[in-house]
């Protein structure tokens, strides 16, 4: 394990984020500041990072918000809340919105290095899942797999696809990451009269947007310095059947005006080209962003959005559908373990237990890794829960399902230890007065010796 | 080296000669200076050891390291408590005694064991000034330790990637990037 992490802190308070920022690059961990959510936001765009820590309490766009939209964009970032004590309901609350943890101030030095070891194996994890996806990615494809599903919920977008299907008009997909968007978008393209045709993706969040526009235009040769050959862009490439725009809401204004511009003249030029083509291609766009809300913030145009919108499918979070969750892992179990050559791969009732009580986070991308994984570790026929590697805390295991009693007991507990059992100085510490710490102490049988 | 405040002059001594011989820095006990009362933190009982550094090392002063020793129990604005403090790189860094005396059950420790951790955590410090950052090495004096039983495990030795570094550190005070007015030479004041 590489100990180091890539860490992004955010805190509006210039003393604490210098002195922790000091502290962490002691540790030997490379540091950013940001003094807000913004500038924070900004710095996650210029460059990743393993480990966002944040300060709830913030002035305009506070820590929950900003854990929210981190999880959004960017889901890789684990995510550690920083609270006062006194405010351990939002620090619950930041774990149910997928904060990886949360520290309460001031804490413990053995616990912030334990902390900061656990986000390290965690990151470590998430690359290694990474990587199993990506070549889930380029291998085999599951084709169908990733729409199972008995929820009323799925029953809805089934029935959507199936009417989707033989329209012509372009359709949007929303939801979050890893609910399969681009496996309803297949769908689609496979139910319909174009089946045999091409279906052309491009994920318009991993390109730049002069590589975007060449990709998606083409370009002629010597359009740009490197562009040494003529090249077909994705429109061409789609010709008569289906394209697929992934992560829509990233495409820049710029590009918005030109995509409408082919929509509603149907043709289109290379880059560098004076030449028009025409291309008669089925439009798919996919997103995990609010559209409407970036509309409002004038960062997407409604133009755009209603060209692209004309049908509307939204994927429901796997968390919101929990009786698809054991259908799904089986079909993964099955299918996994076909793969591997072992057979007959069973569930126990812990297992189960546990994939129904996690939120899923990152949906049923996560779930098919999970599961990826439990095949591979598995032995003998039964697979139990200390085979399911999950990379958030597992509710029932972790603090956020400890009352908020239970939270703060164990704070007392450490921060009175810290202090060698001195009631005054943890009182201090905690920003209370003595009174009331013995109070709670008495309520928890802990009498101070 | 600046006693903060009323310090035992024994315990200065193992310190400078600890960082005389394992660092090879000139180390000179300066007369001590008053207890740095704003450091105080009242409602904790604590001084905070960054306002410390900044008392020891005011920004835009340039001369020699300082290594700052205080009876009295340390802490950050983000943590319960600390041994000592440094500034990575910088100039200055603080140890307290306080808890270094005590034993896991309350009692005092011998004064051998005592001063050995003095020792551990006076040269960990007194590292980070130059410029080396925690590893994970067993054993290591610049392994992190967050409780007495962790520092009590350490070596009284740096591994042999951070005696490199060390080297490092070394030549950027020769190289006089930090002057030393106490004494004669580079060295810690
Ligand atoms: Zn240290
Ligand atoms: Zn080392």
């Amino acid at each position: 394990m590489n100990a180091r992490l890539r860490v992004l802190l955010v805190d509006d308070e210039l003393a604490m984020r210098e002195s922790l920022a000091a502290w962490l690059r002691q540790d030997g961990h490379q540091v950013t500041k940001a003094a807000g959510g913004l500038e924070a936001l900004a710095e996650l765009e210029r460059q990743e990072f393993d480990l966002a820590l944040v300060d709830i309490k913030m002035p305009g766009m506070d820590g929950l918000e900003l854990l929210r939209r981190v999880k959004d964009a960017h889901p890789d970032t684990l995510v550690v809340i920083i609270t006062a004590y006194g405010s351990i309901e939002s620090a619950v609350e930041a774990m149910k919105a997928g904060a990886s943890d949360y520290l309460l101030k001031p804490f413990d030095p053995e616990h912030l290095m334990l902390l900061l070891e656990k986000m390290a194996r965690q990151r470590d994890l998430l690359r290694e899942n990474s990587a199993l996806r990506q070549r889930l990615n380029e291998g085999e494809c599951i084709g169908f797999a990733g729409l199972v599903g008995q929820s009323p919920a799925m029953r809805a977008v089934f029935g959507q696809i199936e009417d989707a299907a033989p329209a012509l008009a372009p359709v949007l997909i929303t939801g979050e990451t890893g609910t399969g968007k681009e496996m309803v978008a297949r769908a689609i393209h496979n139910q319909g009269p174009r089946a045999f045709a091409p279906f052309v993706t491009i994920n318009c969040g991993a390109v730049t947007e002069t590589l975007l526009e060449s990709e998606l235009f083409g370009h002629e040769r010597g359009a740009f310095t490197g562009a040494v050959k003529a090249r077909r862009g994705r429109l061409e490439m789609a010709d008569g059947g289906t394209l697929f725009l992934d992560e829509v809401g990233e495409i820049s204004q710029k590009m918005q005006v030109a995509l409408l511009r082919v929509l509603e003249e149907k043709r289109f030029q290379r880059v560098g080209g004076n030449q028009y083509l025409a291309s008669d291609f089925r439009l798919i766009s996919a997103t995990n962003r609010d559209l409407p809300a970036l509309i409002q913030q004038g960062r997407f145009r409604q133009d755009f959005f209603y060209r692209i919108n004309v049908l509307a499918i939204a994927i429901p979070p796997l968390r919101e559908r929990v009786e698809d969750i054991i259908p799904l892992a089986e079909h993964f179990l099955a299918y996994f373990a076909a793969q591997t050559g072992k057979a007959n791969l069973v569930l126990d009732s812990r297992a189960q237990r546990a994939l129904r009580a996690y939120p899923w986070p990152g949906n049923v991308r996560e779930l098919r890794n999970v599961i990826e994984r439990a095949v591979i570790v598995a032995q003998g026929s039964s697979v139990g829960l200390d085979k399911l590697t999950f990379l958030s805390p597992l509710p029932e295991a972790d603090s956020s399902a400890m009352t908020l009693a239970e939270v703060e007991l164990a704070h007392i507990r450490r921060v009175l230890k810290s202090q060698g059992g001195s009631v005054s100085a943890t009182a201090g510490v905690l920003g209370i007065d003595r009174s009331t710490l013995s109070r709670k102490l008495k309520k928890a049988g802990l009498e101070p010796s | 080296m600046v006693p903060l405040g009323r310090v035992s002059a024994t315990a200065a001594a193992v310190v400078a000669a600890n960082l005389q011989a394992l660092l090879g820095l000139n180390t000179l006990v300066v007369r001590p200076w008053p207890e740095p009362s704003p450091c105080l933190v009242p409602t904790r009982g604590q001084y905070d050891a960054s306002l410390i550094l900044r008392e020891l090392a005011p920004e835009g002063e340039s001369g020699a390291l300082r290594l700052g020793l205080i009876n009295h129990d340390l802490c950050l604005s983000f943590l319960t408590f600390v041994f000592g403090e440094a500034q990575l790189g910088g100039r200055a860094a603080v140890v307290s005694l306080h808890r270094l005396q005590d034993l896991d059950d309350g009692s005092r420790a011998p004064q051998a064991l005592f001063l050995e951790r003095l020792a551990k955590v006076g040269l960990h410090e007194t590292a980070h000034v130059l410029g080396l950052p925690h590893c994970r090495a067993p054993g290591c004096l610049m392994r992190f330790s967050g409780g007495l039983a962790e520092l009590d495990r350490l070596g009284l030795e740096f591994c042999p990637a951070c005696q490199g570094r060390l080297a490092v550190g070394r030549a950027r005070i020769r190289r006089g990037d930090v002057r030393a007015p106490f004494g004669s030479g580079p060295g810690l004041g």
